[in-house]
């Protein structure tokens, strides 16, 4: 039952209300002045308190004062008792802190009605201060939480290697966690590969769904896959576990400093821009060209990759939508065209990345963020492309694995080599038997060296010279994609074998495919003076390869490499 | 702001026209105009983007859901009327190769 505090100096008075309270069922607690009421008060946490106004020692203004004082966060009703009802008496008891005031003489009725009604609006107020405290501390478990998440998340998705210098880009999540990603990785051969991404919806479910997506990037990047068939695997893992209302946009790229190309996989993500310095102007709109992944089946799945040619410091802007519908106060969206036309008036393309933020931010005016906004702005130089060191870091852990005597073969026949790119598998092979410390990129290398010359010349029969010009460039990949599919004869075998030496170890490959060959003694001099893009792949060898080495009618290849 | 279904019983079509911005929050408006229909094999679906003026990815995915309870590749649902910005973003998303648009 709610106790009830009586301050009164008249004690016949007190008799009368405790009487009238206690038949009500109410606990009373009773002072004489206003000095032994706060000392009750303070010690029994009454639920009311009656105060009379004149008491010696201390009045029932100053004790109100003194106990509203000590209950800041609760809210104990105090009723001024008055003799008189005069206004500025009464206004006096509410500025002192009074609930309500009550006249002599009693009446029992009212005073049971008031007494009530004032109980219930203080279980009103403690109800809420509950819950408000409730609340709060939900919110600091939930802030702590998020925060510890954040973390794991930046750790796990930001393993890559944006802070390039060749990079710039923004990530302007519009809360803590980003429904947009953006992960960089380099790959084995040399070159980088890009994921650009955008869930939809923001926050914390989007988040979760971008772990398997950069464990797959980084992963089967560091392994030699091509982002055709990373994104092929994505696809599959997010059809898996996302619900059908969710999806990732996504824009994989492969930039390739050993052939100049840029390759494109598109799905859902807006075009992506390729700005010529020479022409200082867009000179290419690469549009999403599929559907998001984690929406098609893996047998609807479209992998096709776009290639293109890409030139010494021209740019590649790719970006999520937010940056194209971020809206200023009024609402209005910055679109396309504003976009755009940031990339025709400009006039320094060291400052296109610098301006189209600095318009973004212009044109928002303070408005409300209302989606995740990601750009990154990637310009092509081979050399520094090409010097992107790549980190192997399950590598390393394997380091001190002693060398040994192994070898194997493996033979490739038509309709496999159409479909099945045995690189990463090999590249694998090699490393786990072996360990080499820190040349995996440069074996990747030699791998695909030979591997591709066998494959295109040997057994395609393509013309490298082709590739001379700009326009021979992309009619030579379109036509080794056209007899790749068609490819119904030849063949490739591959041997590999490993000899331990005090210091490390000597490492032969030899690459056999069922082609014509060449006249390769006619040819040695010219393939290694050649520094077009055609004779690269010899140069390459010769810089990593203890020894190259032409044998049959030119169609094997064998090539020692010494490691330490 | 709203989305309404009509049910033509002569040519077998329910058309479910949207207005205002096409987001989550007309989540459930949108997913009773085709969950209580009764579909027969032959139904088409004709989502009118007339009155619409913003859509978000939230709405593509509930398009997603649609096609999907609606029998995934067996759904007859076309897309008709989007303003420019409408059909950009449907087009972006290649939305075209699941669903029929003008």
């Amino acid at each position: 039952m709610p106790t009830v505090l009586i301050a009164d100096d008249d004690i016949p008075n007190r008799l009368v209300l405790q009487a009238i309270l206690e038949r009500q069922g109410y606990c009373v607690l009773q002072a004489d002045d206003g000095v032994q009421a706060v000392d009750v008060f303070r010690r029994e946490h009454p639920d009311l308190v009656l105060m009379d106004i004149k008491m010696p020692n201390m009045d029932g203004y100053e004790a109100t004062r003194q106990i509203k004082a000590m209950s800041t966060d609760a809210f104990i009703p105090v009723i001024f008792l008055t003799a008189t009802s005069d206004s500025e008496g009464l206004a006096r008891c509410v500025a002192s802190g009074g609930d309500d005031f009550f006249t002599k003489p009693y009446n029992r009725i009212l005073l049971q009605a008031r007494i009530s009604a004032l109980l219930r609006i203080r279980e009103l107020y403690n109800t809420v201060q509950y819950q408000r405290n409730e609340l709060d501390n939900h919110q600091k478990r939930f802030d702590r939480e998020k925060q510890l998440a954040k973390r794991l998340f930046t750790n796990i998705t930001e393993t890559g290697s944006l802070g390039l210098p060749y990079v710039q880009s923004m990530l302007s999540p519009m809360s803590l966690f980003s429904g947009d990603i953006l992960l960089a990785a380099p790959k084995p051969s040399g070159g980088l590969h890009v994921l650009l991404g955008d869930f939809t919806g923001h926050g914390l479910a989007a988040a979760i769904g971008a772990l398997p997506v950069s464990s797959v990037f980084y992963g089967m990047t560091a392994k030699g896959y091509s982002i055709a068939e990373i994104v092929t695997e994505i696809n599959t893992k997010l059809k898996m576990i996302l619900p059908t209302d969710m999806f990732l946009a996504a824009c994989v790229i492969d930039l390739n400093p050993g052939s100049h190309t840029l390759s494109v996989w598109n799905g859902g993500i807006p075009s992506v821009v390729i700005y010529g310095e020479k022409e200082q102007d867009i000179i290419r709109s690469l549009s999403p060209r599929h559907l998001p992944l984690g929406i098609a089946s893996d047998e609807s799945f479209n992998q096709r990759v776009e290639m293109i040619e890409i030139r010494q410091d021209d740019r590649i802007y790719i970006h999520s939508d937010g940056i194209t519908e971020v809206a200023n106060p009024d609402g209005l969206m910055f679109g396309r065209q504003r976009l755009e036309d940031i990339f025709i008036k400009n006039t320094d393309s060291a400052e296109l990345f610098n301006e189209i933020r600095s318009e973004l931010i212009k044109f928002q005016d303070g408005g409300a963020q209302q989606d995740d906004m990601t750009m990154i702005e990637l310009r092509y130089n081979q050399q520094q492309l090409e010097d992107t060191v790549f980190h192997d870091k399950a590598q390393s852990k394997r380091a001190e694995q002693p060398s040994s005597e192994w070898d194997f073969s493996m033979g490739l026949s038509a309709d496999l080599l159409g479909c099945f790119d045995p690189l990463p598998l090999l590249i694998q092979s090699v490393c786990d038997m072996q360990g080499f410390r820190g040349q995996r990129q440069q074996l990747y290398t030699v791998f695909s060296e030979l591997f591709t010359n066998a494959l295109d010349h040997g057994i395609l029969n393509l013309d490298s010279t082709l590739k001379g010009t700009a326009d021979g460039f992309a009619k030579y990949y379109m036509e080794r994609e056209v007899r790749l599919s068609n490819l119904t004869d030849g063949s490739i075998k591959i041997y590999v074998a490993h000899q331990p030496s005090a210091e490390g170890g000597l490492l032969t490959i030899r690459v056999e495919d069922t082609g014509s060959g060449f006249d390769y003694q006619e040819n040695q001099i010219s393939l290694e003076s050649n520094v077009g893009h055609s004779g690269r792949g010899i140069q390459l060898l010769n810089t990593i390869c203890e020894k190259i080495e032409h044998m049959g009618n030119g169609n094997i290849v064998e090539v020692t490499y010494r490691w330490r | 702001m709203s989305v309404t279904s009509e049910v033509s019983t002569d040519d077998n079509t329910i058309t479910i026209k949207i207005s205002g911005r096409f987001d989550f929050a007309e989540q459930n408006e949108f997913r009773d105009c085709y969950y209580d229909t009764s579909p027969s094999e032959n139904t088409q679906f004709i989502i009118d983007m007339s009155g619409a003026n913003y859509m978000d990815s939230s709405a593509l995915g509930m398009l997603l859901m649609m096609r999907e309870y609606l029998g995934g590749n067996a759904a007859n649902i076309s897309i008709i009327n989007c303003s420019p910005d409408i059909k950009n973003i449907l087009t972006v998303a290649n939305f075209q190769s699941l669903f029929t648009m003008d």
